[in-house]
């Protein structure tokens, strides 16, 4: 396993782990308000970053062990640029699905909180196809 | 990954074994790829740009037809 592809792991594992708290939060102990929401899910987003740093730190130290050789990222090169790229591509198009979803709901009716929860399901969705991306065209091509 | 990445074809393999037996990292050092991108390319997976083919055959002396072949019809 290369570093790329260790990093796409753990933002995939981070990603749904995440989206799973906040979909666990959001029916378990639904917000009062808005503002309440809005600061609920900036929490989670924060914590998505910290947990995919220490996670990325950790897995580096445990693979590099389990390999017996240190794993180290690797200088980009136009196959990793266009990977990158065509991955960008498919996060960014379901992004753009989630502020159409955000604009359907509040259009429908729903309220400001409901399409916070949706724009939050959107982008990580899109966090998570771009890492899912990634390791599909690394694997299969 | 590259367009038309099924129809182009290469000799990697082959000229690393007769160069001899030049490793997969050596080769992507030479060319100033990833030992991953030449992985691809052996196995079919990637098509690299025309700047990095020339950079390929380069790296074995030889010319840029007898690493890669397109096989693919031309209308």
């Amino acid at each position: 396993m290369t570093y790329k592809e260790l990093n796409a792991s753990v933002m995939i594992l981070c990603g749904v782990g995440v989206a799973a708290w906040v979909g666990w939060q959001a029916v378990a102990v639904p917000a009062l308000d808005l503002e309440s929401v809005a600061w609920r899910l900036l929490y989670a987003i924060g914590l998505n970053i910290i947990i995919n740093i220490v996670l990325m730190v950790l897995a580096t130290i445990v693979v590099s062990i389990a390999q017996r050789d240190e794993l180290k990222d690797e200088r980009a090169d136009e196959r990793d640029r266009a990977i990158s790229d065509k991955s960008m591509r498919n996060g960014y198009f379901a992004v753009s699905i989630g502020g159409l979803a955000v604009i359907v709901a509040l259009a429908m009716g729903q309220g400001p909180d409901v399409a916070a929860y949706v724009l939050f399901a959107a982008l990580m969705i899109g966090g998570l196809i771009d890492p899912v991306s990634r390791l599909v065209y690394y694997r299969i091509g | 990954m590259g367009k038309g990445s099924a129809k182009i074809e290469n000799t990697i393999r082959t000229l690393r074994f007769h160069a001899g037996e030049i490793t997969q990292a050596a080769l992507a050092e030479k060319v100033g790829v990833t030992r991953q991108t030449i992985v691809a390319m052996e196995q079919g997976r990637y098509s690299p740009s025309l700047e990095v083919a020339f950079r390929v055959a380069r790296a074995f002396g030889a010319p840029l037809e007898q690493v890669f072949q397109y096989r693919g019809e031309i209308e």
